[in-house]
């Protein structure tokens, strides 16, 4: 429904180059990336509030480089919220339908429909000055949806909010999205939230668009390092494969060898890539060099997460990180300097090709 | 709270000594002057009730609201303008908006009469379409307009850039086009920095002589007025005058400016 064809858009300093996605109907699509990537330029250029300088940017198999943001049906709500701070609740709501002519008794009847939805009746009065995060991010997603708009555009709609409320704004927006049969378009850096919200997904880096998909897709097999490490996989170790045979290829890291499916050629740069959870360690000596994939290493460092979960810092001849329970932890007696075994299961590992 | 830091606070205390010297200055001569007035309370009834002072009181005040009626109407959009808008040799234009400021008014004067003169650019057009601007009410407001125009500009800029741009972004994905996205968020918005804007330069434009005598010495601005007076009859008859404009100018503006607290409140409430 929505499509970009190799867009370019030059801002000051900053640029998108060549970032070709495409949305459908519905989906809850996440833009994702490190800050100052170029996340909030993408919705602004579908809102219409940025015209692109190259391609071009489909709706609804339509060029709408012609069409203001007005006439879009496109509705933004900025992490800051840009509530109007000189209406009150009740006129910010109805800002929209006001714009459109709409007939004020029927204004007052949607307004008031949105006021009961979103549990922010009693502040219908009171100016946007004086409400909570919480409460000004219901009034602006109210604001948004009040004239029924085709597509809703949440730029980091979490970022400065309390868990809490966090959790119940998450539980109402999947709501709102699945009731209204809405396409939902949402940016973030939040890992956390694009896997329990996201139905598909593009990582923006650096104003280039490095990997779109389903989410399930992307975290499972990022097609660089850059993806890979800004998805959360702890593991990203360079080498070069040193044999490949039919599909299982030797990658030599630091002198060793880390054994994956793979069908990147021989002599190839690669990154070798893993979770922290796939790492397992145990106590004992012992000769581990027939087994695959299995190592001596020294503790250098455990840094506990707060919650039940503490990372340990590995020195395998190349630097590893693992994730145990705390539990687990104590009951092995694990202490900086302590030498173990690791193991790191084949299947997990995802040799990525670096490109030059 | 200011009241207990001042009394503790070293630094505070200075700094009230330094800025009272400033405030002194001007009340001292102020006092200086009423204490004299009130001296002979005849003599200053007689001044302030002559009708050719309380006209060209009445002349100058008008004059100068006329002048930012229309500087409203011309420079709202320049300044909106120059507060969103990026495009080459905006510097030029901000140079030339600033150009009244830094000229000697003799010199705006000047540039004002050779452009409206009878035989001016512009003015030999306009009168002979019955419109003159030498020594008539059109050249004064040409005058005040010319040399109060920065003021207003860039506090009305001011006001604009401070409006945050998301909002005007916000209101254009609700449906608003981008003037009224402009009448209904941006303009109420930046209201306080507009009207402080206009009593800045509707004060300019009253105080304003060099260039005005220029065009037009008659009708006799509060300025020429005193200025013919004071060559003609003296200290004492000139200074009366000034006394009585200084009490009509202090009470408007000392309404002006409590009006100004009622206008864009939201701001003190965020």
């Amino acid at each position: 429904m929505i499509e970009f064809r190799h867009l370019f858009l030059r801002l000051g300093t900053f640029a998108l180059k060549d970032v070709s996605i495409r949305i459908g109907k519905g989906d809850y699509y996440f833009i994702i990336g490190p800050s100052g990537a170029g996340k909030t330029v993408i919705l602004e250029a579908i809102s219409g509030l940025h015209l692109p300088d190259e391609g071009e940017i489909l709706m609804n198999g339509r060029d709408v480089s012609l069409v203001p943001p007005e006439k879009r049906r496109i509705a933004l709500v900025y992490q800051d919220y840009s509530l109007f701070p000189h209406m009150t609740v009740e006129k910010n709501i109805g800002f929209g339908l006001l714009m459109q002519k709409t007939d004020p008794k029927e204004i007052k009847s949607r307004v008031d429909e949105l006021l009961v939805q979103f549990k922010i009746e009693h502040i219908r009065m009171r100016y946007p000055g004086t409400l909570s995060g919480g409460e000004q991010q219901r009034v602006a997603i109210a604001r948004a949806l009040a004239s029924d708009p085709e597509v809703l555009l949440l730029d980091e709609p979490f970022a400065a909010l309390d868990p809490i409320t966090r959790e119940q704004m998450i539980a109402d927006l999947l709501r709102i999205h699945r009731e209204n049969d809405l396409t939902v378009i949402q940016v973030t850096h939040s890992r956390e939230e694009i896997q329990r919200m996201a139905t598909r997904c593009a990582v923006i880096i650096d104003g280039i668009c490095v990997q779109e998909g389903a989410v399930g897709a992307v975290f499972e097999t990022p097609e660089n390092s850059a993806v890979a490490r800004f998805i959360g996989m702890e593991n990203i170790i360079p080498g070069s494969v040193s044999t490949n045979e039919s599909g299982l290829v030797s990658v030599d890291v630091s002198g060793k060898s880390i054994i994956a499916v793979s069908d990147v050629s021989s002599g190839s740069p690669v990154d070798v890539v893993f979770r922290a959870a796939d790492v397992t360690i145990y106590r004992g000596e012992g000769d581990v060099r027939t087994a695959q994939n299995h190592f001596k290493a020294r503790i250098t460092a455990l840094v506990p997460l707060g919650g039940p979960l503490t990372e340990v810092y590995l020195d395998a001849g190349f630097p590893i990180v693992a994730l145990v329970t705390r539990r687990f932890a104590e009951d092995l007696d694990f202490i900086t300097g302590l030498d173990v075994l690791i193991s790191i299961k084949a299947s997990a590992i995802r040799v990525i090709e670096k490109s030059l | 709270m200011a009241q207990i830091s001042l009394i503790r606070d070293r630094c505070l205390i200075s700094f009230s000594l330094l800025g009272g010297v400033i405030l002194g200055l001007t009340v001292l001569a102020l006092l200086n002057m009423t204490v004299k007035e009130l001296s002979d309370i005849p003599h200053l009834l007689r001044v302030a009730t002559d009708t050719k002072v309380i006209d060209s009181i009445v002349l100058t005040m008008a004059a100068g609201a006329n002048a930012i009626l229309i500087l409203m109407i011309f420079g709202i959009p320049l300044a909106y303008l120059l507060a969103r808008a990026d495009f080459k040799g905006k510097r030029i234009i901000e140079t030339i908006v600033d150009i009244p400021l830094m000229l000697p008014h003799t010199v705006a004067g000047i540039l004002v009469y050779i452009l409206f003169m009878k035989r001016g650019l512009l003015g030999a057009p306009l009168y002979t379409i019955g419109f003159p601007f030498e020594d008539a009410y059109p050249g004064i407001v040409v005058a005040m307009l010319f040399v109060s125009s920065p003021y207003f500009i860039n506090s009305a800029r001011e006001g604009f850039e401070k409006v945050p741009v998301h909002l005007e972004n916000v209101a254009r994905t609700l449906g608003a086009t981008r003037l009224s996205a402009f009448r209904h968020v941006v303009l109420p918005l930046s209201a306080r920095e507009i009207y402080n804007g206009a009593i800045l330069a509707w004060g300019r434009a009253i105080g304003e002589f060099a260039a005005v005598i220029m065009i037009a010495y008659y009708p006799m601005v509060i300025s020429t007025l005193i200025y013919y007076r004071f060559s003609t009859s003296g200290i004492k008859e000139s200074s009366t005058i000034a006394f009585v404009m200084i009490l009509a100018c202090f009470s408007v503006f000392l309404v002006l400016r409590h009006l100004s607290r009622f206008i864009g409140r939201h701001d003190d409430r965020v």
